[in-house]
């Protein structure tokens, strides 16, 4: 079926297209203009078109976004909810994932931290998150098998061996690490680990499992860098952590997650217990420095939330922060997962400072494809705050007025106060749509030209960008329409992207002794079997770079 | 062909597929009971559950209750029962469940071998276990009040708040002293208030070394369930559908509850794995989802009753893996079994999909 999105002002950065004109489109693809008649016209004057929004680093699916269901049941209950899926009112549930995605034009959603023991339960409940195509990050850095590989020196093809083995068996689009060896350091008895501190029994540091992880992904051809997740998140001092990481890649493609938890600067010099300040721009001069890195924010929005990470040293530490007083942590195969709840007081210095610093790294980023919108699902807050988010970045007045309500610290620890810029809509889509899709390698989509997969999100044209982003006019998946004035019409199902990676013999012999020998049953008992997807074609291959 | 009965008459499977949908369909307060099957059934009952209105009353609830209350109420501090056998130098058994599971002889007869604990001996206590000789342990005895009082007192001594020569000050000083500790113990059998100590005593000795709960998993795929539970619902298993939107609440939702009040007017169980059949299952209008060649594969289980392959066995599936601590999957063991119970749940609810269609 040709289908022609006509009369819309089209916003495709990657092709400088900002202006008013057509989207054609034919099974399932973006096609060129064509002579022929289209069966299918959907007028979109006074309606922005742009690709479909691409998410990398949201916590979707996995063991502990269901601990933290169980933890805090309250916190999605919600009883306006999309119609038509029996289980989308259900809030937190997969199918109001892929709703609420869904209706704000996104398209394709990533999980940054699947355990590759834990995958064959992460991939099920990604499978059934609706609407959107899904993928899913296996994380390195705590496993034993890794760390004992490294301590034992066996070299840079071993480690590539195992890493590709271990994408391959669970399935992943990618590799991350988190804190690396941090983990492993809290299960013997540290409470803090920086890039060069000895992890116990290893004799390893961060700096070493992460650059044999960097050295791997780019011997592989994973086409996502390295996605980290540093040491010290969310402590005064930490830009320290971030800047030291970012110059520890040496070059190396590198992704960072979340990085406003990590622009707090020290208050007062040599005193962390003096608090913190913004250190959005430091990170942005060192960004610049940097080409090889992309960051993702991790923006803060106010209000109650749970933090769910698989740092779990850095978690152990949050715990006396809880709100309400309960957390989960559990130390796991290899990371494991920490879960606590946290509230984001609207008029609290610590919150209204950490909001500032989150828009002011946006604001200041030269550039926007490398400075991906994020919440962190919900660790900074829902993903459902993203309208907002784009409405401070586009309006200055709005964010004034945003400001003038907050503490007073913002301006006292931050420059966001004195930023004038205001986003257009083509940053909007290079934050939202053709960076991610870039950083995840995924050439069909974040784009609109010719060849692109039809992921087609159309917005009113509003002033109230928070209004236009909520709930979009049509969203295509795939050249089909799933919503339609905000609400789903049609609850397909997308695919789960995995990379497409051959594993070697000699180490899948290997490391199935490895398990056998630590979990009494060896790699087959890692799988992701297509059999346990009830005959659903659920996977699509994504090819490895050249 | 598998076996299929409808009103103690053997029959066709889509016979009593189609007598199921119809006495779903006309059911006001239905109840999905014991879902002790495999994740693709799990998945299937619960869309089936969401057609009709139906509460869901798992077999496990006892034993996954005893947790999930403490979860939600103050959280928890655990470990995989693989990190405890590889790291563990001290092991600490709670009550009398545990001592019958296998996961004890495996732990019992290893060292630790990963971590700061590597090379060192395991120790193995006893609270208010069995003293039978089989595994070398120190037994120290429950109070007179029980487990949960029992654990109280302990976590009183390790915090310091009582003090003296006793054997459970002797025992504090054990856990205070361990590089890697690990607490086994059957929720079910502990139950609510000994968990919410034991969790606390957890959390209180993390504050000086490493210490962590290894809850054993319930035989009826109850781990299983919460997985999907979750990701389908938001909630814990016991939920109710009557609304049309999911509503947790285990004492509504508790189909022996439900039965004796005269609340539900129709009953399906599944257990195509083997689970305690409900006394009350007779007692109304019900169709029985049983594995093929179980007690229950016959004509009088139920008013309608489909036997089906049973995961991991006779057909593949997705299981709760105790060892593991996570879901894993199995393969068929030969020919796979014609008919699953995922595939069954499915047919029910396509068939009164179709009705509901028809009537419109």
């Amino acid at each position: 079926m040709l289908t022609l999105i006509k009369g819309g002002r089209v916003i495709d950065p990657t092709a400088s297209r900002d202006a008013v004109g057509d989207v054609w489109i034919e099974d399932g693809r973006v096609v060129a203009p064509s002579d022929r008649t289209p069966d299918n016209t959907i007028d979109a004057a006074g309606c922005v078109v742009m690709a479909g929004g691409v998410e990398v680093h949201s916590h979707i699916a996995g063991g502990n976004v269901v601990l933290s269901r169980l933890l805090l049941p309250d916190l999605y209950a919600s009883e306006s909810a999309p119609e038509g899926h029996p289980f989308a009112h259900a809030g937190g549930s997969a199918a109001w994932i892929g709703a609420n995605y869904a209706r704000m034009g996104y398209t394709t959603a990533v999980e940054p931290a699947m355990p590759p023991s834990n995958a064959l339960a992460t991939q099920l409940e990604l499978a059934d998150i609706p609407l959107l195509d899904r993928g899913a990050l296996a994380v390195m850095g705590n496993d034993d098998q890794l760390l004992e590989l490294l301590r034992q020196r066996e070299g840079a093809n071993a480690v590539r061996d195992l890493v590709a083995l271990t994408v391959a068996t669970s399935r992943g689009l990618g590799v991350k690490c988190i804190n690396a060896g941090g983990a492993s350091a809290f299960k013997d008895g540290a409470l803090k680990l920086s890039l060069d501190d000895e992890i116990p029994v290893y004799g390893l540091s961060t700096r070493k499992i992460m650059g044999a992880l960097l050295d791997a992904v780019e011997e592989i051809g994973v086409p996502h860098p390295l996605h980290v997740h540093c040491n010290n998140l969310g402590i005064p001092g930490a830009d320290d952590s971030f800047v030291a990481t970012l110059e520890a890649a040496e070059g190396r493609r590198i992704h960072f997650a979340h990085a406003q938890f990590y622009a707090y600067g020290l208050s007062e010099p040599g005193n962390p217990a003096g608090g913190f300040r913004s250190a959005a721009e430091r990170i942005a001069q060192a960004m610049e420095k940097h080409p090889n890195a992309t960051y993702d924010v991790g923006q803060v929005a106010f209000g109650q939330t749970v933090t769910i990470s698989l740092d779990i040293l850095r978690q152990f530490g949050g715990r006396k922060g809880a709100n309400p007083k309960k957390w989960i942590l559990n130390a796991g195969d290899a990371e494991g997962g920490g879960v606590v709840p946290f509230l984001y007081k609207p008029r609290g210095p610590v919150s209204s400072l950490q909001w500032a610093i989150g828009l002011e790294m946006m604001l200041l980023s030269n550039d926007p494809e490398r400075t991906i919108l994020t919440t962190d699902h919900p660790n900074g807050g829902p993903f459902t705050e993203y309208p907002r988010i784009i409405h401070w970045l586009m309006d200055k007045e709005a964010r004034d007025r945003e400001i003038a309500s907050l503490h007073k610290v913002i301006g006292e620890r931050s420059g966001l106060g004195s930023i004038e810029r205001e986003y257009t809509l083509s940053e909007i889509a290079q934050l939202t749509r053709s960076g991610p899709a870039k950083l995840l390698g995924l050439t069909d989509r974040g784009h609109l030209r010719e060849g692109a997969r039809a992921d087609v999100a159309v917005y009113r044209d509003d002033r109230d960008r928070t209004a236009m982003f909520a709930r979009a006019k049509l969203v295509l998946k795939d050249g089909e329409a799933i919503v339609e004035d905000g609400e789903v019409v049609n609850w397909r199902s997308g695919r789960t992207l995995e990379l497409s990676v051959e594993s070697d013999k000699a180490m899948e012999k290997r490391t199935d002794a490895y398990l056998e020998d630590r979990f009494g049953t060896g790699l087959d008992s890692f799988a992701v079997p297509d059999e346990a997807f009830a005959g659903h074609d659920v996977f699509e291959d994504v090819a490895c770079r050249a | 062909m598998m076996a299929a009965w409808v009103k103690g008459g053997a029959t066709d499977a889509d016979a009593a597929i189609e007598a199921a949908a119809h006495l779903f369909a006309s059911a006001k307060v239905p109840v999905v009971t014991g879902l002790c099957a495999d994740v693709g059934a799990l998945r299937a009952a619960y869309g089936l559950a969401g057609v009709i209105g139906a509460s869901l009353d798992p077999v496990a609830a006892p034993s996954l209750y005893a947790e999930l209350g403490v979860l939600s109420r103050t959280g928890a501090m655990g470990t995989t029962p693989a990190e405890a056998v590889g790291r563990a130098d001290l092991v600490v058994v709670v009550g009398n469940a545990p001592w019958d599971r296998p996961f004890l002889q495996d732990i019992a007869a290893a060292k630790p071998r990963r971590g700061r604990a590597a090379g060192s001996e395991r120790t193995i206590l006893s609270l208010g276990g069995p003293s039978n000789g089989q595994i070398r342990h120190v037994a120290y005895p429950v109070e007179p009040g029980g487990l949960a009082v029992s654990i109280a007192q302990l976590r009183a001594f390790a915090k310091g708040h009582l003090a003296g020569e006793t054997a459970y000050a002797d025992l504090a000083r054990r856990l205070v002293a361990a590089h890697y500790g690990v607490v086994v113990y059957e929720p079910g059998e502990v139950g609510e208030l000994g968990v919410e100590m034991l969790q606390g005593l957890v959390k209180d000795l993390n504050d000086v070394t490493r210490f962590f709960a290894l809850p054993l998993a319930d035989p009826f795929q109850g781990r299983a369930l919460i997985q999907v539970a979750a990701w389908t619902t938001g909630q814990a298993p016991s939920t109710g559908f009557g609304r049309h939107v999911p509503e947790h609440d285990p004492w509504r939702f508790d189909g022996a509850r439900q039965v004796r009040e005269g609340e539900a007017d129709a009953a399906l169980w599944l257990s195509s794995l083997p689970s305690p059949r409900p006394d009350w299952l007779a007692s109304l209008p019900s169709v029985a989802i049983v594995g093929e060649g179980s007690a229950n594969a016959t004509g009088d289980t139920a008013e309608i009753v489909i036997a089906v392959g049973v995961p991991g066995e006779s057909t593949g599936g997705t299981l709760w893996n105790e060892r593991r601590g996570t879901l894993t999957h199995s393969s068929a063991a030969g020919q796979p079994a014609a008919l699953t119970a995922g595939a069954v749940l499915d047919a029910i609810r396509a068939r009164i999909t179709a009705k509901d269609s028809a009537a419109c």
